[in-house]
């Protein structure tokens, strides 16, 4: 199954490879990757294509939304509108 | 003006830190120079491992966030396994490492690890600190993030001139409180609309109620509801384990009415608790007729390997609270207890060797209030079915990770926590060969610690598994050439004698509950004995093979 996720992290030293880091360890294969700088806010945009046979990419949001240097995760459908989940605690 | 090991020190015991469980070595040696002029209490271990498994058995026992302290490199690489440890059980714990000098780093420098990338997938979250100002907010920070949610272990790696470098006194750092929230009002309808229809409901306790302080909570909503209770591992002591509603422990090893009323429920109440392989079984078959109501602290648990058809997130004594308690249970409450009273354990084996089963209830008796830290074995799991817990804290167990080697460090850690409590390691051969330096930490310290080896001459359940599922192919399993035990105890300081017969084995837990210090019992048993019963990996928990030798 294919998804596309969409992650705001803070532009802090380790966020990007601990986030892709938990996706490829709880059973996602990245597809493609597009990372977009927002300076001012000190945040990177990622939208990660992602791919897993039977794990639940819900439970996957809430995993990687547990981590300290998320600022925000959302699934996007294929029409591209975002389905928000609450952000985390950090940034 | 103030160092950056000066600002750690003083920002620690901010934090409330007393106590701080650590080896020294060239990175890390400002923040040793630091504490010469702290009051805080360092703990010298043996070996980096023995540190952070001390502090995890501190934060257990005390309820706060153990602290442990080791250098670069081999230092650094050292404390994986208890990082790793804490995580899987959920244990705040702040390991704080020595890192070379930041000019340093990426140079393949002397002692130069990369253990903020190594420990990520381990940590609940890490700080790698480049500015000597960071250091009091990020400790703040790491204490605040150990500690709130569902707990778990946080890195901080300080590069030595970091801790080196003077400034000028940053402001003091404060994080908001740990409270979390109470769960969805809908959830808690659908949750006792579902409990209110159930029939055959089971709690199902993990080792969320003690961690999330929801014990009494607990302990009142099974009071009012009457609903039976089963444990996971690290749920033993979420009711006591002698109280009539607690049907026992679930899983592999698990008690069979434990696993019987969890099959036959219609209602799976899931305490703090996470699905684990260890205590499902085969998934699939699982309480197979039940829906599910979880109640967590951690978002990221529901519906990862089990459905949940409720989910009350949040604070575990407000999810309880609101929980119904007015139900009619009699016919089911009946047929529980008197499958608890069917499969009670027996302690009439054959033979004259020591039967360790009913020597972990003899001590268990003996005295009550025992905190029994473990290893990881046979004896692991005779403990967790045969000793009485009156709460969790008193059962320190390397549960998730199954670590050799956690039972001597977690025994010192709660020891220092509770300088009164009555501490037991249960260990193994095997065991207790992982971290035997840490005898040393008993003896230097003057630890009162007992410890019961049950020594099978042995790697006990690896055995039993070549035994049953690898046709008796034996393999690397003999440890008969393990040193003398007792002699080994002796030259750390520690006295020890060696128990053989089952005629000897009431004086010899009287002589060990009974002696002032440290004292080690080598309790020598059946290379062949076996951990009954078992729920064959793959199967679902009906499935449980019963004793086949004595």
């Amino acid at each position: 199954m294919n998804h596309t996720m969409k992650l705001t992290i803070c532009r802090v030293e380790g966020a990007m490879i601990r986030a892709l880091g938990l996706i490829e360890r709880r059973g996602f294969a990245v597809t493609s990757i597009n990372a977009t700088e927002n300076e001012p806010a000190q945040q990177l945009e990622l939208i990660i294509g992602l791919r897993s046979a039977d794990r639940s990419v819900d439970v996957l949001a809430r995993q990687i939304e547990k981590l300290f240097d998320v600022c925000s995760v959302s699934l996007l459908q294929h029409n591209e509108s975002a389905l928000e989940l609450k952000e985390s605690m950090a940034c | 003006m103030m160092t950056g090991a000066q600002l750690l020190i003083r920002a620690l015991e901010q934090e409330g830190v007393e106590t701080i469980f650590g080896y020294p070595g060239g990175a890390i040696m400002p923040v040793y120079d630091a504490l010469v002029d702290s009051r805080l209490d360092h703990i010298l271990v043996r070996h980096e491992q023995g540190a952070v498994m001390a502090a995890d058995g501190y934060a257990r026992t005390s309820g706060r966030v153990g602290v442990c302290m080791a250098t670069s490199g081999p230092g650094a690489t050292n404390l994986i396994t208890g990082i790793a440890n804490a995580f899987l059980d959920s244990v705040p714990l702040v390991a704080i490492t020595g890192q070379v000098p930041t000019a340093l780093m990426g140079t393949d420098a002397f002692q130069e690890v990369d253990i903020f990338g190594m420990t990520m997938p381990i940590v609940k979250h890490s700080f790698l600190v480049r500015r000597v100002e960071d250091i009091p907010r990020v400790v703040g920070e790491a204490f605040h993030i150990a500690a709130e949610g569902r707990p778990g272990p946080v890195l901080i790696d300080l590069p030595k001139d970091i801790t080196n470098t003077s400034t000028s006194q940053p402001p003091l750092f404060e994080m908001k409180s740990n409270d979390l929230d109470g769960p969805d009002p809908d959830e808690v309808e659908a949750a006792c609309r579902m409990i209110r229809a159930a029939r055959q409901p089971v709690l199902y306790a993990g080792g969320g109620v003690g961690i999330g302080r929801a014990v009494d909570a607990f302990r009142e909503y099974v009071r009012a509801s009457g609903i039976p209770v089963v444990a996971t591992l690290k749920g033993l002591g979420a009711l006591p384990t002698r109280d009539p509603a607690f049907i026992g422990m679930l899983g592999m090893h698990g008690n069979q009415a434990a696993n019987e009323v969890v099959q036959a429920a219609d209602l799976l109440i899931c305490v703090g608790a996470r699905f684990d392989d260890r205590a499902t079984g085969r998934l699939d078959g699982f309480a197979p007729r039940a829906k599910v109501v979880h109640l967590d602290a951690d978002p990221a648990e529901i519906s990862k390997l089990r459905h949940a058809d409720a989910a009350l997130l949040g604070d575990l004594r407000q999810s309880l609270a609101a929980l119904p308690t007015d139900l009619s249970l009699d016919a089911w409450q009946a047929w529980c207890s008197e499958r608890k009273q069917t499969r009670e354990w027996r302690y009439d084996a054959p033979g004259k060797g020591i039967y360790v089963p009913h020597m972990l209830r003899q001590i268990s008796e003996a005295d009550p209030e025992l905190v029994v830290s473990c290893d990881v074995g046979q004896h692991q799991m005779w403990v967790a079915q045969h000793c009485h817990f009156k709460r969790p804290e008193q059962h320190l167990t390397s549960a998730g990770l199954g670590a050799m080697g956690y039972g001597i460090p977690a025994a010192i850690g709660a020891q220092f926590a509770d300088p009164a409590a009555r501490v037991l390691t249960v260990s193994g051969d095997g065991s207790i060969m992982m971290n035997i330096q840490e005898l040393a930490t008993i003896n230097r310290y003057q630890l009162p610690i007992k410890i019961v080896l049950v020594d099978n001459a042995s790697l006990g359940l690896v055995r039993q598994w070549q035994q049953l599922f690898h046709g008796e192919r034996y393999s690397e399993v003999d440890l008969s050439d393990n040193p003398d035990f007792v002699a080994v105890a002796k030259s750390f300081g520690i006295p020890g004698f060696r128990v053989e017969q089952r005629t000897e084995v009431a004086g010899a837990i009287d002589r060990l509950l009974n002696s002032e210090g440290p004292m080690l019992a080598h309790v020598c048993i059946d290379p062949m004995s076996n951990v009954w019963p078992l729920v064959p990996p793959g199967q679902t928990n009906d499935v449980m093979l019963e004793e086949q030798s004595a």
